[in-house]
């Protein structure tokens, strides 16, 4: 019922939307380098270049993009394939214009020098806004039945000890750890990637409403946008620049060392594992097996398919 | 560098300066060096209680507010414990909260979900200050979902009133940010279970101007961190809550830094020493109450050392100048005090130079320079006598000398020197000389001709020098006289050595022989008193032997000794060499003595080489004993004579040719008839005839060809003498001076063709005639060419 109730108006609200020619792009999170390749291409005029007028906007850090998106404030929006999932399978159909992210950047970091895994029933933090699906089927599957703390951003809660452990971004959080002067190990961080959960994140989303009708615009904006992360790729600290600018604009706590290794990080999880190249695809067999893993937990009703997200 | 050095080496006041000035430098470094590190300690004890004050009195003033918050907050917490169920009675609370105490930044009064159905799912009752007034609204919405924030989620996963981090406090209605850390508080209803949160937040903006509102130094700086190492308070803005401590660590490893950032974080209290942004500082740290943040002070070495650096450099360069200027008076005043040893280097110099009445400088002084400057008077006294002395004495010296020159010319007038001495006597031939080896001696020889006698001595006195040379006049003196009545020789060395030995108290004696030849006979008679037997000389037979005699003793020495002569019959030709020890005893420079057989040797090779004459004979024992002797000093008096007896014959006598040609070999037939001419009146034979033809055409020609410059014309005259069976030619041309004689032997082992040029004709020149002699006089050349013929 909630999500009809929903999906009726991000209908209406679509129709008023698909009249502006505008594109508002809605990161998942707040300004920083893990959309470095947006802002290139923005700062390049690389979607001027291909017609296109967008408009970078991000979400506050206790607001999920997707409800962003839901409430046609943006037209697209990163989005990790497991959110990706969740939202298709609530019944609001998304394609997938353009996948970054082709490994996992979860990891899960303890406290206290104990390995996660030994954790059992601990408290560990998870993003309010919902990045922690495969955390969630893991905590499940190996029975360690974690108590979930959501949380809105950040690690200080996990620095002052309020929490056992907490889930972290091995480009963000993790670095944040980093330079809150914790000593990191191979014991006392998981890292999912290395456990069989290796599932893509990072794509770019629209409504299969919206990208139905604007096909064209779609392919350009996610053309523009690859173009935007090769060029990153190649030079990454002009991005960094660009990257900076944007993080003070925005007012954002964090700092260019920070900022470089997320960059350095991000950039190197856009690199497929097997291919040992920068793909931009979404790979069939991780949609299924994050599929299968969230309809096992009960976090899918149904097995979403790569063929309803691609194009 | 060498220069300086040559300057130090020079200069004794600079040296002696530098000495000093070291010495003290070092002992002024070690003293002051001990202060200033005992004072550097002082300094640093007064910095760190310094710093320490300030961190307690900065500790406790924050501490104060932060009580106050958490007293509010207790006291707001426990009100709504009270009316749990009444959600507008929140705005009250929070209002009355920030009413009640202006320096909060705000309050929120937020409960769990849906725990007020009627309010929805967000409930959140916030205050704010907002300029005058104070503003309160309902803080929650989908846009800020605040149960998950930090400050909400802190207090209940600890369950217990906590400081949250600082954080950026975003304010929705005027879009503004503020950084606040805030003081949370669970609510619990009366079961026991959490129900919501009271939230008091602190500006940091005031708290950071508390904290860095006193400064221990001017270019000191304090800064917070909070638990996960955020910079909250800093200098340099850009770092506030955008970097951690560690930061810059990742970038460049620091491990004094790190290590300060994990000591802040454990809220420990203390002080580091270390290097900051280059900067070597002392950094104080001290937690700040329970809120989890620590604070400390960064002081720059620089400042806490300013005043204390500036005493040290003060005192070092007073140090530094006082050693230049005590450098400087010590040159100065050692200067001044050797001044007086420059001058009188200089006297010295002056009175070294010959000026020996230079003044010398009275210093006036009685120290050592004044005992030497008076030493020195004395010397310059003392040497100015001397000299003085030294005048008169080589006055004297010169007078005598310039009387022993007149002595030696006295002396050497006494004996024969003119040779030959009797041109017109052909019986005999004479050669003597005398060397002295002082400038009189005690050497004598002497002779003459009285009624067909030739009366000859040779002597040596005893000693050398003036006394012997004053026996040695008498001696001639008495030889001369007593020989003028007697004729025997041993009769006049009876009388003479009686003479002398009379009156001889300084035993003066004189070793002598004496001799008579009658020129017609050729009869010799001879006594020798303790003199060296002369050599006896045969020309025909070519040999060389002692005179027999009779040593005898020397004259004077005994008065009333009859001496006993001797007598012999010498041939045609004979020669007899006197000598003194000054020959056989002369030594070389290893004092090797000449020796009879060199002597022996000498005259041997000369008869050898023909054509002996006393001259000759004379002539080469000299080289001989010249040779031998070297460099060394001439120890005796060397006196020779050699006497030649030629038998006179009676139908011969002296015939003379002569002949005059221009230096034209085209006149070489005159020549050969004029020898021709000379041969047939010596009656010589033809082979002889031809022969010495051959030989004076040869010496003829030689001069003819080189005497003058090619083209010149000019003459060559030749004299020939026939006397005594000696046939004598003397050419003589006005030519360059040139001796044929001096021309190298030839080596006639070598064909014609080899040999050099010359030399051949003198080698056949001397083959044919007995005497080849070659004098220069006046500007004229003359070539002698004897031939013996009977």
């Amino acid at each position: 019922m909630h999500r009809i109730v929903i999906f009726i108006i991000i209908s209406l609200l679509s129709v008023t939307a698909y009249a502006q020619d505008e594109i508002v792009f809605t990161p998942q999170w707040t300004a920083q380098a893990q959309f470095a390749g947006y802002y290139v291409a923005e700062a390049k005029g690389f979607y001027r270049e291909a017609g296109l007028k967008v408009r970078i906007e991000h979400p506050s850090v206790t607001q999920p993009a997707m409800s962003r998106l839901r409430s046609g404030e943006c037209q697209a929006t990163t989005l990790q394939l497991c959110q990706a999932l969740e939202v298709v399978d609530g019944g609001v159909p998304l394609v997938n214009i353009l996948q970054t992210s082709m490994n996992n950047a979860m990891v899960i970091v303890s406290a206290r020098g104990k390995d996660p895994l030994t954790q059992k029933g601990a408290r560990v933090g998870i993003w309010s806004v919902g990045f922690g699906q495969l955390a969630i089927c893991m905590s499940i599957k190996d029975h360690l039945d974690y108590e979930w703390v959501p949380l809105a951003q950040g690690v200080n809660l996990f620095v002052v000890g309020a929490l056992d452990a907490t889930l972290a971004m091995s480009y963000n959080e993790y670095y944040q750890l980093v330079q809150a002067g914790m000593k990191m190990s191979d014991k006392t961080v998981y890292r999912f990637c290395n456990h069989g959960y290796n599932v893509q994140e990072d794509g770019v989303y629209m409504t299969r409403d919206y990208y139905e009708h604007h096909r064209d615009e779609a392919r350009k904006f996610a053309a523009a946008s690859r173009k935007g992360w090769e060029w990153t790729a190649q030079h990454p600290e002009e991005a960094l620049d660009i990257v900076m600018e944007r993080v003070e604009k925005e007012r954002i706590a964090t700092n260019r060392t920070m900022q470089r290794l997320m960059l350095k990080e991000v950039l190197r999880l856009q690199v497929d594992r097997e291919s040992k190249r920068r793909e931009f695809r979404l790979r069939p067999d991780m949609v299924r097996q994050a599929a299968r893993l969230m309809k096992n937990n009960m976090m899918l009703e149904r097995e979403v398919t790569y063929e309803e997200l691609s194009e | 560098m060498k220069k300086l050095i040559a300057y130090f080496r020079r200069r004794l006041s600079v040296r002696l300066s530098l000495w000093v000035v070291l010495f003290a430098a070092v002992i002024f470094n070690a003293s002051l060096g001990f202060f200033v590190w005992q004072a550097r300690e002082a300094v640093h004890q007064e910095a760190i209680s310094r710093a320490t004050q300030i961190l307690d009195k900065t500790s406790l003033r924050v501490e104060g507010i932060l009580n106050r918050v958490e007293v509010a907050t207790q006291m707001t917490e426990w009100l709504v414990q009270r009316h749990p169920d009444k959600a507008d009675s929140m705005f009250v609370y929070s209002r009355g909260m920030l009413l009640n105490n202006p320096d909060f930044y705000n309050c929120s009064i937020a409960f769990e979900p849906y725990h007020f159905k009627e309010k929805g799912r967000y409930f959140s009752a916030y205050s704010l200050h907002d300029g005058d007034t104070i503003r309160t609204i309902q803080g929650g919405s989908d846009h800020y979902q605040y149960f998950y924030m930090d400050w909400y989620l802190m207090t209940k996963l600890l369950d217990r009133p906590c400081w949250t981090e600082p954080y950026m406090d975003y304010d929705a209605p005027s879009n503004s940010y503020e950084m606040v850390t805030s003081y949370c508080q669970t609510i619990k209803d009366k079961e026991g279970a959490m129900i919501g949160v009271v939230n008091t937040s602190l500006s940091l903006n005031w708290l950071s101007k508390t904290i860095s509102e006193t400064k221990p130094y001017p270019n000191s700086y304090s800064i917070m961190i909070g638990r996960g190492g955020t910079y909250f308070v800093h200098p340099d803005t850009a770092k506030i809550t955008r970097q951690t401590i560690f930061t810059q660590t990742i970038d460049r490893p620091d491990t004094v830094l790190t290590a300060l950032g994990y000591a802040m974080q454990r809220g420990e209290e203390g002080m580091k020493r270390m290097k900051i942004d280059g900067v070597d500082s002392y950094v104080f740290y001290k937690p700040l109450g329970q809120t989890g943040c620590s604070m400390a002070i960064v002081c720059p070495e620089s400042d806490i050392f300013s005043g204390f650096n500036r005493l040290r450099h003060i005192v070092w360069g007073i140090m530094a100048v006082g050693l230049l200027l005590m450098l400087f008076f010590f040159i100065r005043i050692i200067t001044r005090e050797l001044r007086p040893l420059g001058r009188l280097a200089k006297e010295a110099e002056t009175i070294a130079s010959g000026q020996f009445d230079a003044q010398m400088p009275d210093f006036r002084r009685i120290d050592e320079i004044g005992q030497l400057s008076h030493s020195f008077a004395d010397m310059q006294q003392s040497l100015v006598r001397y000299i003085e002395e030294l005048k008169d004495t080589t006055a004297q010296k010169a007078s005598i000398e310039s009387e022993l020159h007149i002595a030696r010319a006295i002396q050497m007038a006494m004996l024969p020197k003119t040779f030959p001495p009797f041109p017109d006597c052909d019986e005999v031939s004479i050669y003597g000389q005398l060397t002295p080896a002082k400038a009189v001696g005690g050497d004598l020889y002497d002779f003459y001709i009285r009624d067909g006698r030739l009366f000859f001595c040779i002597g040596d006195v005893s000693g050398k020098g003036i006394p012997a040379s004053l026996v040695m006049t008498v001696t001639r003196a008495l030889f001369r006289t007593i020989s003028a009545h007697e004729e025997k020789p041993d009769r006049i060395v009876t009388q003479l050595s009686n003479t002398i030995s009379e009156n001889n108290e300084q035993g003066m004696f004189v070793t002598l022989f004496v001799g008579t030849i009658d020129l017609d006979t050729g009869h010799m008679a001879y006594c020798n008193a303790g003199h060296n037997p002369p050599l006896l000389i045969s020309r025909d037979e070519r040999s060389v032997g002692l005179l027999p005699v009779n040593s005898n003793l020397p004259a004077g020495i005994m008065p009333g000794w009859e001496f006993v002569g001797q007598e012999m019959n010498i041939d045609d030709g004979t020669v007899i060499f006197l000598y003194t020890d000054g020959l056989n005893e002369a030594e070389d420079i290893t004092h090797r003595q000449f020796g009879d057989e060199r002597m022996l040797a000498t005259a041997q090779v000369t008869v050898d080489s023909g054509g002996l004459t006393p001259c000759r004979m004379v002539e080469q024992m000299v080289d001989a004993v010249h040779t031998f002797v070297g460099d060394a000093e001439q120890s005796d008096d060397l006196t020779m004579m050699a006497i030649q007896y030629n038998q006179k014959i009676g139908a011969d006598s002296e015939r003379s040719h002569s002949i005059t040609l221009p230096n034209d070999i085209n006149t070489i037939p005159q020549l050969s008839q004029f020898i021709d001419e000379v041969a047939e009146d010596a009656s010589l034979d033809a082979s002889l005839s031809m022969s010495l033809n051959l030989a004076i055409e040869e010496a003829v020609v030689n001069v003819m060809q080189y005497a003058y410059p090619e083209g010149t014309k000019g003459t060559v005259t030749i004299v020939s003498t026939i006397a005594g069976g000696m046939l004598s030619f003397f050419i003589s041309d006005s030519g360059k001076p040139f001796d044929p004689t001096a021309k190298v032997e030839v080596d006639t082992t070598m064909s014609a063709e080899e040999r050099p040029i010359g030399g051949l004709g003198i080698h056949l020149i001397r083959q044919i005639m007995d005497d080849v002699a070659y004098e220069r006089k006046g500007d004229k050349n003359i070539l002698t060419l004897r031939k013996q013929f009977k």
